[in-house]
């Protein structure tokens, strides 16, 4: 995917907020790209923009052909609907796709399993804990025949064991599909693990500061590693 | 049952009997059947009531007319609630519509719709321009305050306009559309009588009171308020059934699935 020279603005109380202006960068499809920054820095816009559910105001977003189409999602909180049981939850998204209701529940129960919920899901969303129910928004998202994953923040609202448990379990689903994954987040050990280009991102109106490829397998990366750890050290001064 | 609840009742029950006392012993110091009739007297005359022919036809054209107004209402007032949530220009138009409803006295109305339509209409209209901003407005408030990150979630897994209405938009409504409902329920009870007392269609709790008033029969005209008051709290506990009833059934199901499982 290919951002060419995008800009956005807002028109926020007849002042005019310009979140994107002239931002470029190139990203390989099937790969995890982090963009670290400030909150409140535009990444949400950013995402909004790849997805498609805005448009920008100047320059172009280009896909393979493999990254177009519908979307998967992950947004901070798990946005489920409340009415509904677990399964019922990523049941329901792929109602456009697929006809058979068996089959919906069949994939569906099979990603509830693979993220650890199949005791649950029979449950209601409130009847689970917040780690949990983000586990089966991560479910959803990979359930979802989406042919590019957007995250905005998803792991933020968690304590750190849940956290690093909330990664491992997204990577393990990824790992079996690589999607193209756009990954926003103001927490840079995240991005560290996690993905394969780190961008870290300055202020509104956003640009790009520095890029960091990471090529040390996931598996054996570790935030004690010097590189990491002096990568750390610069950014945060 | 707890200790607190049961004193609870036992002073419910001890204000219903000081209620009963004073209108005993009101009626004797009063002593005119016309005034004040004996609570014996009235309860008696609400046994005749109940023995007359005519009682099931009076009760039935009463109950006809409220839940007719109220199917109106509840149709109207959700739909209308629900466009007018989503459409700035429907609402702005509504206003006008919705201060005129709820600062017309209700007798006003009466006594217009009288002289435009038969005495058995007047109820039906009297109680929709009544109960309809009620309904309305709980729903249209409703549509509002749906979650507007799950709305954010629809859009971006592609939900269809269908799905949105059916997964999203009503069922973050039953709440209002239950209180709407409900409160129009109340309301229509007291309309439709009002309007029967004032029109006197031939059948009709309203018609018969308004002629026991006429023929000073003060214990008649009492009992066929117990009546009303009876018709409003059956209503009630019928609106609460029916809000059991899906509930009763998902139980039922998952006893039946946990017997087959066992």
């Amino acid at each position: 995917m290919i951002l060419n020279h995008v800009s956005k603005t807002y028109f926020v109380r007849n002042q005019h907020l310009p979140v994107m202006q002239d931002f470029s960068l190139q990203m390989n499809p099937g790969s995890i790209t982090a963009f670290v920054g400030p909150s409140g820095c535009g990444k949400t816009t950013l995402l909004r923009l790849i997805g498609g559910l805005e448009e920008p105001d100047s320059g172009t977003i280009e896909k393979t052909e493999a990254e177009q189409g519908a979307f998967s999602y992950l947004f901070q909180e798990p946005r489920l609907l409340p009415w509904h049981s677990v399964v019922a939850n990523v049941e329901l998204v792929l109602l456009p796709w697929f006809s058979n209701k068996g089959e919906r529940i069949a994939r569906a129960m099979e990603f509830l399993d693979m993220v650890g919920l199949r005791e649950f899901t029979k449950f209601k969303p409130d009847q689970l804990s917040g780690g949990m129910r983000q586990r089966v928004s991560i479910a959803r998202a990979f359930a979802y025949p989406g042919r590019i994953m957007l995250l905005d923040e998803p792991f933020q609202s968690l304590d750190t064991h849940l956290r690093w448990s909330l990664v491992e379990s997204f990577l393990s689903l990824w790992e079996a599909d690589r999607r193209t994954t756009v990954y926003v987040t103001h927490d840079l050990s995240e991005a560290l693990l996690m993905a394969d280009l780190v961008v870290r991102l300055t202020d509104r109106p956003m640009h790009t500061i520095s890029l960091h490829p990471i090529t040390t397998p996931r598996e054996s990366r570790s935030l004690a590693d010097p590189e990491f750890v002096e990568l750390q050290r610069t950014f945060y001064t | 049952m707890n200790r607190s609840t049961w004193i609870t009742r036992a002073l419910t029950a001890l204000s219903v009997l000081i209620l009963l006392g004073i209108w005993q012993v009101g009626a004797e110091l009063i002593g005119s059947g016309v005034l004040l009739p004996h609570p014996n007297t009235t309860l008696s005359a609400l046994y005749s009531l109940l023995q007359q022919k005519p009682f099931s036809l009076n009760v039935l054209a009463t109950v006809g007319r409220a839940l007719r107004s109220f199917l109106i209402i509840f149709t109207i007032g959700g739909a209308l609630g629900i466009l007018a949530g989503y459409t700035k220009s429907i609402h702005a138009m509504l206003v006008p519509v919705l201060v005129i409803c709820k600062a017309t006295p209700v007798m006003s109305v009466i006594l217009l719709a009288f002289i435009w339509f038969s005495s058995g209409t007047v109820p039906l209209f009297s109680a929709f321009l009544m109960g309809f901003p009620v309904m309305f407005v709980q729903v249209e408030q409703g549509v509002r305050q749906i979650s507007p990150r799950l709305r954010e979630m629809t859009e971006a897994y592609g939900f269809s306009p269908l799905m949105r209405l059916t997964h999203l938009v009503i069922p973050s409504l039953v709440p209002s559309i239950i209180t709407g409902a409900k409160a129009s329920l109340s309301m229509v009870w007291k309309v439709v009588i009002a309007a029967e007392v004032l029109t006197v269609p031939r059948y009709g709790v309203g018609s018969r009171m308004q002629l026991a008033q006429v023929h000073l029969d003060t214990a008649e005209v009492l009992a066929w308020t117990l009546i009303a008051v009876a018709l409003t709290a059956i209503g009630d506990l019928v609106f609460i059934g029916v809000l059991r009833f899906p509930k009763f059934i998902r139980q039922r199901k998952l006893h039946h699935q946990a017997g087959g499982a066992a």
